[in-house]
């Protein structure tokens, strides 16, 4: 039962797990670059969804060495800096979030996705209040509160669409048993 | 079961455990220096946008003109509406125009006869604008103007007939544009015709209210608000806006610019407004200097 040592699959990803790093890069740029493109320069009243963020946790959650944690922290530091957020912050909270849940679902892979989108909603709504919480604390000027409450909101209700584009067009699925001992086996 | 836990554990090993740390740990020390030292990272902030935005530059323009030609496209379906609208607008324009016609011919009659020079050091850089901030939290556009233009922080930023902002922020070849509407910009300005003055204060909606008038009463929707130049942020005299109510009765400026629509830039050149320093030397209670201007004109 014990024959794979732990570890084996982190030290020797394959070509086809860089080339789903690669793609996880290209898909926070894009996102980015929607988002700079300059169409509204009128002040909104709504906030649309914060689709990097959705994305992170939906293919960590699915593959976790798709994601690494230094992909994670460069993609959202960098969009903290062009978004004119206070640098650091939210990448700091994102990549724990991610982490915990990973801790949390890695390698269940009998777990319904209500579970999964629940707990999602809690990391979601830790990260909005201790991103507030740490700037009210640090008197930093704020986003005005509906506006981040409703980004927040809209990211929770986009989820599952996010959910159905990282499986369907990527193809970033949970391994199913026979796949993870296929791998195994290769390696 | 035993599975589970050892791809887990692939996860939760202890060199992980430390790179995820010491990544955290860096993530919290931007913060922090940001906190503490904030323009050298804001200035590190703009390096970066100088390298990426316009290295994206070739592919924002088209998509933007696309997304731009699709929402035209919409629009034709309100274009019944809108002509009426345009035709009954126009009617009224015809009146303004005529007006509008007499008094250039009486502004030019008499500033020839005064002589008048309009300021020859106010000239201006247009830029064009890359990408706006990308969150719905703040209001700033960046410009393809930066440094290399002799672009500075705090010059204003004016579309063709109105106030848009001021430079805060430039790289190289870009400089980042604080729109009115942004909640951290404030500008003093003075409303025409009382001559009160008052800061126009944004707070992330499309008119900007007005703060910290001396005499509401003197006020009426309708008056014009320049720029009065105080404390030399920005040249005198740049037309803002007008006055306008809102539902909750607060002052607010509707303004020129065409917000909806921002795409060429003028940043004006702006080398410090001059200040009057001496009395005048009409009055000379000084003997030195009354022997001196003596000498000058022997």
């Amino acid at each position: 039962m014990q024959l794979r040592k732990p570890g084996k699959t982190m030290d020797k990803p394959t070509s086809q797990t860089w080339i789903m790093r690669v793609w996880f890069l290209a898909l926070a740029m894009l996102i980015m670059f929607f988002h700079l493109l300059p169409l509204d320069t009128l002040p909104r009243r709504w906030a649309p969804p914060d689709l990097l963020i959705a994305f992170v946790f939906a293919w960590a959650l699915r593959r976790p060495d798709f994601v690494p944690v230094l992909s994670i922290a460069a993609v959202m530091l960098m969009a903290d800096l062009m978004f004119q957020r206070p640098p650091g912050l939210l990448a700091l909270l994102v990549l724990l979030g991610t982490e915990n849940l990973r801790l949390r679902f890695a390698g269940l892979r009998d777990a319904s996705f209500a579970g999964e989108w629940i707990s999602v909603c809690i990391v979601l709504v830790a990260i909005t209040v201790a991103n507030r919480l740490v700037l009210a604390l640090l008197a930093v000027q704020q986003a005005p509160l509906g506006l981040s409450l409703m980004q927040m909101l809209m990211t929770i209700a986009v989820y599952p669409l996010v959910v159905f584009i990282t499986q369907s067009l990527f193809g970033v699925r949970t391994l199913a048993p026979s796949d993870a001992d296929a791998r195994a086996a290769r390696a | 079961m035993a599975k589970d836990r050892s791809q887990r554990d692939d996860y939760t090993g202890p060199l992980r455990r430390l790179l995820l740390g010491v990544v955290c740990l860096c993530l919290l020390a931007v913060f922090l220096v940001w906190r503490i030292d904030s323009p050298r990272v804001e200035r590190f902030r703009a390096q970066v946008t100088d390298t990426v935005v316009p290295s994206m530059g070739w592919a924002m323009a088209p998509v933007t003109g696309f997304v731009n030609l699709v929402r035209d496209f919409q629009s034709y379906q309100r274009l019944a509406d809108q002509n009426r609208e345009l035709r009954s607008e126009l009617r009224q324009m015809r009146a303004w125009k005529e007006a509008a016609l007499q008094l250039e011919q009486e502004n030019a009659r008499l500033l020839d006869l005064n002589n008048v020079r309009l300021d020859p050091r106010l000239t201006f850089v247009t830029g064009v604008v890359l990408a706006d901030s990308g969150s719905p939290f703040r209001q700033s556009v960046l410009l393809n103007v930066g440094a290399r233009d002799g672009i500075m922080d705090g010059w204003a930023a004016m579309d063709g007939i109105g106030l848009v902002g001021r430079i805060s922020g430039t790289g190289k070849n870009t400089a980042r544009v604080i729109l009115l509407t942004d909640a951290s910009s404030s500008v003093p300005a003075l409303v025409q015709p009382a001559g009160q003055s008052a800061l126009v204060a944004g707070d992330n909606t499309p008119a900007p209210l007005i703060d910290f008038l001396e005499n509401r009463d003197l006020i009426r929707p309708g008056d014009r608000v320049v720029s009065s130049g105080d404390g030399g942020v920005f040249p005198a005299g740049l037309l803002i806006g007008q006055i306008a109510v809102d539902s909750a009765g607060r002052l607010r400026v509707r303004l020129s610019a065409d917000y909806e629509r921002l795409k060429f830039l003028r940043v004006l050149r702006h080398l410090g407004t001059e200040a009057v320093t001496d009395p005048g030397n009409i009055v000379l209670s000084d003997p030195d200097a009354t022997a001196q201007a003596g000498e000058d004109d022997g």
